[in-house]
Protein backbone atom coordinates (compact mmCIF):
# COMPACT_ATOMS: atom_id res chain seq x y z
CA UNK A 1 0.00 0.00 0.00
CA UNK A 2 1.10 3.61 -0.48
CA UNK A 3 -0.64 6.48 0.14
CA UNK A 4 -1.16 9.68 -2.40
CA UNK A 5 -1.82 13.10 -0.68
CA UNK A 6 -3.53 16.01 -2.97
CA UNK A 7 -3.38 19.49 -2.45
CA UNK A 8 -4.89 22.87 -3.89
CA UNK A 9 -6.68 22.60 -7.47
CA UNK A 10 -5.63 18.75 -7.91
CA UNK A 11 -8.06 18.02 -5.06
CA UNK A 12 -10.84 19.05 -6.57
CA UNK A 13 -10.33 16.87 -9.23
CA UNK A 14 -9.77 14.20 -7.15
CA UNK A 15 -12.41 14.71 -4.67
CA UNK A 16 -10.33 13.74 -2.09
CA UNK A 17 -7.45 15.07 -0.05
CA UNK A 18 -5.86 11.46 0.41
CA UNK A 19 -6.36 7.91 -0.54
CA UNK A 20 -4.18 4.78 -0.18
CA UNK A 21 -3.71 2.38 -3.63
CA UNK A 22 -2.50 -1.46 -3.35
CA UNK A 23 -0.56 -2.26 -6.27
CA UNK A 24 0.51 -6.25 -7.15
CA UNK A 25 3.94 -6.11 -9.34
CA UNK A 26 6.54 -3.33 -9.28
CA UNK A 27 5.05 0.15 -9.63
CA UNK A 28 7.07 2.94 -10.96
CA UNK A 29 6.23 6.74 -10.29
CA UNK A 30 6.33 7.89 -13.65
CA UNK A 31 3.39 4.77 -13.69
CA UNK A 32 1.63 5.65 -10.81
CA UNK A 33 1.30 9.41 -12.19
CA UNK A 34 0.35 8.38 -15.55
CA UNK A 35 -2.27 5.90 -14.02
CA UNK A 36 -3.64 8.99 -11.84
CA UNK A 37 -4.03 11.51 -14.67
CA UNK A 38 -6.32 8.91 -16.50
CA UNK A 39 -8.33 8.20 -13.74
CA UNK A 40 -8.90 11.99 -12.78
CA UNK A 41 -7.86 14.06 -16.02
CA UNK A 42 -5.75 16.22 -14.35
CA UNK A 43 -4.76 17.67 -18.42
CA UNK A 44 -3.88 21.35 -17.87
CA UNK A 45 -3.24 21.11 -13.80
CA UNK A 46 0.53 21.65 -13.14
CA UNK A 47 2.16 20.16 -10.11
CA UNK A 48 4.87 19.06 -8.51
CA UNK A 49 5.20 15.61 -6.88
CA UNK A 50 6.93 14.64 -3.47
CA UNK A 51 7.65 11.47 -2.25
CA UNK A 52 8.21 11.14 1.29
CA UNK A 53 8.12 14.39 1.50
CA UNK A 54 10.96 15.38 -0.89
CA UNK A 55 9.95 16.91 -4.37
CA UNK A 56 11.21 14.73 -7.14
CA UNK A 57 11.35 14.43 -10.61
CA UNK A 58 8.15 13.25 -12.68
CA UNK A 59 9.75 11.64 -15.12
CA UNK A 60 11.70 9.67 -12.46
CA UNK A 61 12.33 5.83 -12.68
CA UNK A 62 12.20 5.68 -9.19
CA UNK A 63 10.40 2.11 -8.27
CA UNK A 64 7.68 2.86 -5.16
CA UNK A 65 8.43 1.15 -2.00
CA UNK A 66 5.42 -0.05 0.40
CA UNK A 67 4.55 2.92 2.97
CA UNK A 68 5.65 5.52 0.47
CA UNK A 69 3.61 8.91 0.63
CA UNK A 70 3.35 10.57 -2.50
CA UNK A 71 2.16 14.21 -2.68
CA UNK A 72 0.46 16.42 -5.68
CA UNK A 73 1.45 20.05 -4.77
CA UNK A 74 0.24 22.39 -7.24
CA UNK A 75 1.10 26.07 -7.39
CA UNK A 76 -0.90 28.39 -5.16
CA UNK A 77 -1.94 31.47 -6.69
CA UNK A 78 -4.23 33.42 -4.07
CA UNK A 79 -2.95 36.32 -2.09
CA UNK B 1 15.13 55.70 25.31
CA UNK B 2 11.93 55.81 23.75
CA UNK B 3 11.97 53.32 21.15
CA UNK B 4 13.78 50.50 23.40
CA UNK B 5 10.59 51.08 25.67
CA UNK B 6 8.45 50.34 22.52
CA UNK B 7 10.44 47.03 21.38
CA UNK B 8 11.27 46.27 24.76
CA UNK B 9 9.07 42.70 24.48
CA UNK B 10 11.21 41.70 22.28
CA UNK B 11 14.42 42.99 23.09
CA UNK B 12 13.95 41.09 26.52
CA UNK B 13 14.24 37.75 24.42
CA UNK B 14 17.56 36.70 24.55
CA UNK B 15 18.00 35.54 20.79
CA UNK B 16 17.35 38.90 20.11
CA UNK B 17 18.36 41.72 22.54
CA UNK B 18 19.19 44.75 21.34
CA UNK B 19 21.65 43.84 18.90
CA UNK B 20 18.69 42.28 17.53
CA UNK B 21 17.16 45.56 17.38
CA UNK B 22 19.55 47.11 15.47
CA UNK B 23 20.00 44.66 12.70
CA UNK B 24 16.05 45.08 12.47
CA UNK B 25 16.30 49.15 12.06
CA UNK B 26 18.89 48.69 9.53
CA UNK B 27 17.08 46.04 7.56
CA UNK B 28 14.99 47.51 4.55
CA UNK B 29 11.92 45.07 2.78
CA UNK B 30 9.84 45.47 0.04
CA UNK B 31 6.67 43.83 0.35
CA UNK B 32 5.11 43.13 -3.38
CA UNK B 33 1.53 43.25 -3.15
CA UNK B 34 -1.01 45.08 -0.26
CA UNK B 35 -4.05 42.72 -0.94
CA UNK B 36 -4.60 39.86 1.42
CA UNK B 37 -1.21 38.99 2.48
CA UNK B 38 0.42 42.13 2.21
CA UNK B 39 -2.25 43.80 5.08
CA UNK B 40 -1.82 41.13 7.28
CA UNK B 41 2.31 41.32 7.03
CA UNK B 42 3.01 44.72 6.89
CA UNK B 43 1.58 45.88 10.54
CA UNK B 44 4.12 43.58 11.89
CA UNK B 45 6.69 44.45 10.27
CA UNK B 46 6.26 47.71 11.03
CA UNK B 47 5.79 47.45 14.58
CA UNK B 48 8.45 45.29 15.16
CA UNK B 49 10.58 48.18 14.30
CA UNK B 50 11.93 47.09 10.53
CA UNK B 51 13.89 50.59 9.45
CA UNK B 52 12.41 50.86 5.58
CA UNK B 53 9.51 48.91 4.21
CA UNK B 54 8.54 49.78 0.41
CA UNK B 55 4.64 48.77 -0.67
CA UNK B 56 4.37 48.20 -4.64
CA UNK B 57 0.45 48.25 -5.55
CA UNK B 58 -1.06 49.65 -7.85
CA UNK B 59 -4.55 49.05 -7.00
CA UNK B 60 -7.35 50.96 -5.34
CA UNK B 61 -9.36 49.56 -2.29
CA UNK B 62 -12.68 47.80 -3.08
CA UNK B 63 -15.42 46.65 -1.08
CA UNK B 64 -14.64 43.15 -1.54
CA UNK B 65 -11.64 43.71 -0.36
CA UNK B 66 -12.35 44.51 3.41
CA UNK B 67 -12.87 41.30 4.39
CA UNK B 68 -9.63 39.94 4.59
CA UNK B 69 -7.36 43.59 3.80
CA UNK B 70 -8.36 44.37 7.54
CA UNK B 71 -5.96 48.03 7.68
CA UNK B 72 -8.29 49.60 5.23
CA UNK B 73 -11.44 51.00 6.48
CA UNK B 74 -14.51 51.46 4.89
CA UNK B 75 -14.24 55.23 4.07
CA UNK B 76 -10.65 54.54 2.30
CA UNK B 77 -12.66 52.65 -0.64
CA UNK B 78 -11.85 54.23 -3.77
CA UNK B 79 -8.35 55.29 -2.17
CA UNK B 80 -4.38 53.96 -3.52
CA UNK B 81 -3.78 50.96 -1.17
CA UNK B 82 0.01 51.53 -1.49
CA UNK B 83 -1.00 54.91 -0.01
CA UNK B 84 -3.68 53.76 2.56
CA UNK B 85 -1.00 50.90 3.67
CA UNK B 86 1.69 53.83 4.26
CA UNK B 87 -0.77 55.86 6.20
CA UNK B 88 -1.68 53.08 8.51
CA UNK B 89 1.54 51.54 9.46
CA UNK B 90 3.12 55.13 10.28
CA UNK B 91 0.75 55.80 12.38
CA UNK B 92 1.56 52.40 14.20
CA UNK B 93 4.99 53.27 14.16
CA UNK B 94 6.63 56.53 13.20
CA UNK B 95 9.94 55.58 13.22
CA UNK B 96 9.64 53.27 10.52
CA UNK B 97 10.47 55.20 6.43
CA UNK B 98 7.61 53.52 4.42
CA UNK B 99 7.47 54.14 0.97
CA UNK B 100 4.52 53.59 -0.86
CA UNK B 101 4.88 52.71 -4.81
CA UNK B 102 1.80 53.24 -6.69
CA UNK B 103 2.93 51.42 -10.03
CA UNK B 104 2.05 47.61 -11.06
CA UNK B 105 5.40 45.91 -11.20
CA UNK B 106 7.13 45.37 -14.58
CA UNK B 107 10.31 44.25 -16.05
CA UNK B 108 11.43 47.63 -16.58
CA UNK B 109 11.12 48.96 -12.50
CA UNK B 110 11.49 45.26 -10.79
CA UNK B 111 15.42 45.44 -10.54
CA UNK B 112 15.67 48.76 -9.76
CA UNK B 113 13.67 48.92 -7.07
CA UNK B 114 14.83 45.26 -5.64
CA UNK B 115 18.36 46.66 -5.49
CA UNK B 116 16.82 49.17 -3.21
CA UNK B 117 15.82 46.34 -0.44
CA UNK B 118 17.50 43.57 1.58
CA UNK B 119 14.54 40.73 1.39
CA UNK B 120 11.66 40.89 -0.99
CA UNK B 121 7.80 39.37 0.09
CA UNK B 122 5.97 38.16 -2.48
CA UNK B 123 2.51 38.92 -1.34
CA UNK B 124 0.77 38.89 -5.07
CA UNK B 125 -2.02 36.95 -6.13
CA UNK B 126 -0.95 35.46 -9.52
CA UNK B 127 1.64 33.28 -11.00
CA UNK B 128 2.88 35.39 -13.90
CA UNK B 129 3.85 38.01 -11.30
CA UNK B 130 5.77 35.47 -8.93
CA UNK B 131 8.30 34.18 -11.80
CA UNK B 132 8.92 38.05 -12.54
CA UNK B 133 9.59 38.40 -8.83
CA UNK B 134 11.33 34.91 -8.55
CA UNK B 135 13.71 35.89 -11.71
CA UNK B 136 14.82 39.92 -10.66
CA UNK B 137 15.50 38.66 -7.13
CA UNK B 138 17.77 35.96 -8.91
CA UNK B 139 19.80 38.79 -10.51
CA UNK B 140 19.78 41.32 -7.93
CA UNK B 141 20.65 38.04 -5.44
CA UNK B 142 17.83 38.91 -2.86
CA UNK B 143 15.45 36.63 -0.98
CA UNK B 144 11.94 36.15 -1.81
CA UNK B 145 9.62 35.45 0.65
CA UNK B 146 6.68 33.49 -1.01
CA UNK B 147 3.14 33.12 0.31
CA UNK B 148 -0.06 31.83 -1.76
CA UNK B 149 -3.35 30.95 -0.90
CA UNK B 150 -5.70 27.86 -2.64
CA UNK B 151 -9.27 28.07 -0.38
CA UNK B 152 -8.28 26.89 2.43
CA UNK B 153 -4.31 25.94 1.90
CA UNK B 154 -1.98 28.07 2.20
CA UNK B 155 2.14 27.58 0.91
CA UNK B 156 4.72 29.54 2.19
CA UNK B 157 8.85 29.32 1.22
CA UNK B 158 11.76 31.40 0.95
CA UNK B 159 13.19 31.19 -2.47
CA UNK B 160 16.65 32.34 -3.72
CA UNK B 161 18.09 33.04 0.47
CA UNK B 162 21.65 32.71 0.28
CA UNK B 163 21.88 31.09 -3.49
CA UNK B 164 18.96 28.30 -2.13
CA UNK B 165 16.84 26.89 -4.40
CA UNK B 166 14.38 29.30 -6.24
CA UNK B 167 10.40 29.48 -7.25
CA UNK B 168 11.75 27.70 -10.65
CA UNK B 169 13.25 24.67 -8.75
CA UNK B 170 9.79 24.29 -7.35
CA UNK B 171 7.13 25.06 -10.61
CA UNK B 172 9.62 24.82 -13.64
CA UNK B 173 6.55 24.86 -15.91
CA UNK B 174 5.81 28.83 -15.90
CA UNK B 175 2.72 27.93 -18.05
CA UNK B 176 0.58 27.11 -15.33
CA UNK B 177 -3.40 28.06 -14.67
CA UNK B 178 -3.59 28.50 -11.07
CA UNK B 179 -6.49 30.52 -10.06
CA UNK B 180 -6.93 33.17 -7.04
CA UNK B 181 -8.61 34.93 -4.67
CA UNK B 182 -11.08 36.56 -6.62
CA UNK B 183 -11.94 32.88 -8.62
CA UNK B 184 -11.25 30.90 -5.91
CA UNK B 185 -12.86 32.85 -2.99
CA UNK B 186 -11.20 33.18 0.35
CA UNK B 187 -11.68 33.59 4.33
CA UNK B 188 -9.87 36.09 6.08
CA UNK B 189 -8.20 34.46 8.31
CA UNK B 190 -6.51 32.28 5.83
CA UNK B 191 -4.63 34.94 4.63
CA UNK B 192 -3.90 36.28 7.72
CA UNK B 193 -2.12 32.93 8.86
CA UNK B 194 -0.25 32.85 5.69
CA UNK B 195 0.95 35.93 6.10
CA UNK B 196 2.13 35.46 9.67
CA UNK B 197 4.16 33.15 8.23
CA UNK B 198 5.63 34.90 6.05
CA UNK B 199 6.37 37.61 8.10
CA UNK B 200 7.63 35.50 10.92
CA UNK B 201 10.09 34.16 8.02
CA UNK B 202 11.54 37.85 7.27
CA UNK B 203 11.76 38.40 11.11
CA UNK B 204 13.91 35.61 11.12
CA UNK B 205 16.09 35.81 8.13
CA UNK B 206 16.85 39.49 9.94
CA UNK B 207 17.43 38.94 13.03
CA UNK B 208 19.78 35.21 12.08
CA UNK B 209 17.49 33.25 14.74
CA UNK B 210 15.76 29.73 13.31
CA UNK B 211 15.54 28.16 10.31
CA UNK B 212 15.03 29.83 6.94
CA UNK B 213 12.45 27.87 4.96
CA UNK B 214 14.74 27.73 2.67
CA UNK B 215 14.79 25.21 -0.26
CA UNK B 216 11.55 23.86 1.86
CA UNK B 217 7.74 24.27 1.13
CA UNK B 218 5.18 24.80 4.13
CA UNK B 219 1.98 23.85 3.20
CA UNK B 220 -0.74 24.68 5.74
CA UNK B 221 -4.62 23.52 5.69
CA UNK B 222 -6.57 25.64 7.90
CA UNK B 223 -9.58 23.58 8.30
CA UNK B 224 -7.72 20.40 9.81
CA UNK B 225 -4.38 22.32 10.79
CA UNK B 226 -2.09 19.87 9.08
CA UNK B 227 0.75 21.15 8.03
CA UNK B 228 3.96 19.92 6.19
CA UNK B 229 7.06 20.74 4.71
CA UNK B 230 8.51 19.08 1.79
CA UNK B 231 12.33 19.95 0.93
CA UNK B 232 13.25 20.27 -2.80
CA UNK B 233 17.03 21.03 -4.41
CA UNK B 234 18.35 23.55 -6.27
CA UNK B 235 18.06 22.82 -9.89
CA UNK B 236 20.87 24.58 -11.89
CA UNK B 237 18.93 24.93 -15.39
CA UNK B 238 16.34 27.38 -13.40
CA UNK B 239 18.98 30.25 -13.55
CA UNK B 240 18.71 33.86 -15.29
CA UNK B 241 20.94 36.12 -16.23
CA UNK B 242 20.56 39.72 -16.28
CA UNK B 243 20.73 39.94 -19.98
CA UNK B 244 18.10 36.97 -20.30
CA UNK B 245 15.88 39.23 -17.67
CA UNK B 246 15.73 42.29 -19.90
CA UNK B 247 15.04 39.70 -22.88
CA UNK B 248 12.41 38.33 -21.52
CA UNK B 249 10.40 40.97 -19.61
CA UNK B 250 11.04 44.26 -21.66
CA UNK B 251 11.29 43.24 -25.28
CA UNK B 252 8.50 44.97 -26.98
CA UNK B 253 6.16 44.69 -23.60
CA UNK B 254 3.62 47.53 -25.10
CA UNK B 255 1.18 48.79 -21.74
CA UNK B 256 -2.27 48.48 -23.22
CA UNK B 257 -5.57 50.07 -21.37
CA UNK B 258 -8.59 50.57 -22.52
CA UNK B 259 -9.73 53.93 -23.37
CA UNK B 260 -13.11 53.25 -21.02
CA UNK B 261 -10.53 52.74 -18.12
CA UNK B 262 -8.92 55.89 -18.44
CA UNK B 263 -12.39 57.81 -19.85
CA UNK B 264 -12.35 59.80 -16.32
CA UNK B 265 -8.31 61.63 -17.22
CA UNK B 266 -9.80 63.53 -20.26
CA UNK B 267 -9.97 66.49 -17.43
CA UNK B 268 -7.00 65.55 -15.99
CA UNK B 269 -4.42 68.16 -16.86
CA UNK B 270 -1.57 65.79 -15.25
CA UNK B 271 -2.00 63.50 -18.14
CA UNK B 272 -1.98 63.44 -21.74
CA UNK B 273 -3.43 61.78 -24.70
CA UNK B 274 -0.96 61.71 -27.65
CA UNK B 275 -2.92 61.64 -30.86
CA UNK B 276 -0.12 59.70 -33.44
CA UNK B 277 -2.19 59.86 -36.54
CA UNK B 278 -1.52 61.61 -39.28
CA UNK B 279 -3.99 65.16 -39.41
CA UNK B 280 -6.20 64.26 -42.12
CA UNK B 281 -7.17 60.99 -40.89
CA UNK B 282 -10.76 60.76 -39.13
CA UNK B 283 -12.51 60.29 -37.16
CA UNK B 284 -11.78 63.13 -34.99
CA UNK B 285 -10.90 63.11 -31.20
CA UNK B 286 -10.50 66.39 -29.57
CA UNK B 287 -10.08 66.11 -26.54
CA UNK B 288 -8.67 69.18 -23.85
CA UNK B 289 -5.76 67.27 -22.71
CA UNK B 290 -4.78 66.29 -26.27
CA UNK B 291 -2.33 66.88 -28.58
CA UNK B 292 -1.46 65.46 -32.32
CA UNK B 293 1.59 64.36 -33.52
CA UNK B 294 1.65 61.78 -36.38
CA UNK B 295 3.89 58.81 -35.99
CA UNK B 296 6.74 60.12 -38.55
CA UNK B 297 7.62 63.57 -37.02
CA UNK B 298 7.57 61.65 -33.24
CA UNK B 299 10.94 61.27 -32.86
CA UNK B 300 11.68 65.23 -34.22
CA UNK B 301 9.44 66.31 -31.56
CA UNK B 302 9.97 64.61 -28.00
CA UNK B 303 11.03 68.06 -26.44
CA UNK B 304 7.02 69.04 -27.00
CA UNK B 305 6.01 66.11 -24.46
CA UNK B 306 6.69 66.21 -20.51
CA UNK B 307 8.42 62.65 -19.44
CA UNK B 308 6.59 63.41 -16.20
CA UNK B 309 3.10 63.72 -17.43
CA UNK B 310 1.46 60.46 -17.73
CA UNK B 311 0.61 59.73 -21.83
CA UNK B 312 -2.19 57.69 -23.41
CA UNK B 313 -0.87 56.96 -26.56
CA UNK B 314 -3.37 56.38 -29.52
CA UNK B 315 -3.99 55.90 -32.89
CA UNK B 316 -6.28 54.83 -35.42
CA UNK B 317 -7.04 50.96 -34.49
CA UNK B 318 -3.70 50.66 -31.88
CA UNK B 319 -1.00 49.45 -34.19
CA UNK B 320 0.76 52.67 -35.00
CA UNK B 321 0.28 53.55 -31.16
CA UNK B 322 2.29 50.66 -29.84
CA UNK B 323 5.25 51.61 -32.25
CA UNK B 324 5.14 54.87 -30.89
CA UNK B 325 5.03 53.54 -27.49
CA UNK B 326 8.15 51.50 -28.26
CA UNK B 327 9.80 54.80 -29.16
CA UNK B 328 8.90 56.99 -26.28
CA UNK B 329 9.97 53.98 -24.20
CA UNK B 330 13.38 54.06 -25.98
CA UNK B 331 13.60 57.49 -24.80
CA UNK B 332 13.35 56.62 -21.37
CA UNK B 333 9.80 58.11 -20.95
CA UNK B 334 8.23 55.89 -17.97
CA UNK B 335 4.13 57.26 -17.95
CA UNK B 336 2.89 55.79 -21.34
CA UNK B 337 0.18 53.48 -22.32
CA UNK B 338 -1.36 52.64 -25.43
CA UNK B 339 -4.93 52.77 -26.12
CA UNK B 340 -6.41 49.22 -27.06
CA UNK B 341 -8.44 49.83 -30.08
CA UNK B 342 -7.70 53.41 -31.06
CA UNK B 343 -9.59 56.13 -32.27
CA UNK B 344 -12.43 53.93 -33.64
CA UNK B 345 -12.68 52.73 -30.37
CA UNK B 346 -12.52 55.53 -28.30
CA UNK B 347 -15.40 57.14 -30.64
CA UNK B 348 -17.29 54.38 -30.18
CA UNK B 349 -17.47 55.31 -26.75
CA UNK B 350 -17.59 58.64 -26.68
CA UNK B 351 -20.66 58.11 -28.24
CA UNK B 352 -21.93 55.69 -25.98
CA UNK B 353 -21.10 58.12 -23.58
CA UNK B 354 -23.38 60.79 -24.94
CA UNK B 355 -20.17 63.15 -24.29
CA UNK B 356 -20.49 66.47 -25.73
CA UNK B 357 -17.51 66.52 -27.95
CA UNK B 358 -16.45 68.25 -30.77
CA UNK B 359 -16.57 64.98 -32.78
Amino acid sequence: MIEVKYFGAVAEKTKCEFEKLSFSEELSLQKLLQDLNEKYEFEALTFSVAVNQKIVSKTSDYTLQTSDIVALLPPFAGG
Amino acid sequence: MSSSTRYNRQIILSDIGEEGQQKLAKSKVLVIGAGGLGTAILPYLAAAGVGEIGIVDHDVIEISNLQRQVIYKTDAIGKSKAKEAKATITELNPLVKVKAISEKLSGRNAISLFEKYDIIVDATDNIAIKYLINDACFVTNKPMVYGSIFRFQGQVSVFNYQNGPTYRCLYPDENSNAINCEEAGVLGVSVGIIGMFQANEVLKMILEIGEVLSGKILVYNVLNNEQQKYDFEKSDIQTITREAFEEKYNKCEVEEVSFESVLNEMDNDEVLFLDVRNTDESPKISLRNQIQIPLMHLESKLENLDKKQTIYIFCQSGIRSKIAFELLQKHQFKNIKSIAGGALAMKQLLKEDKLKLKI
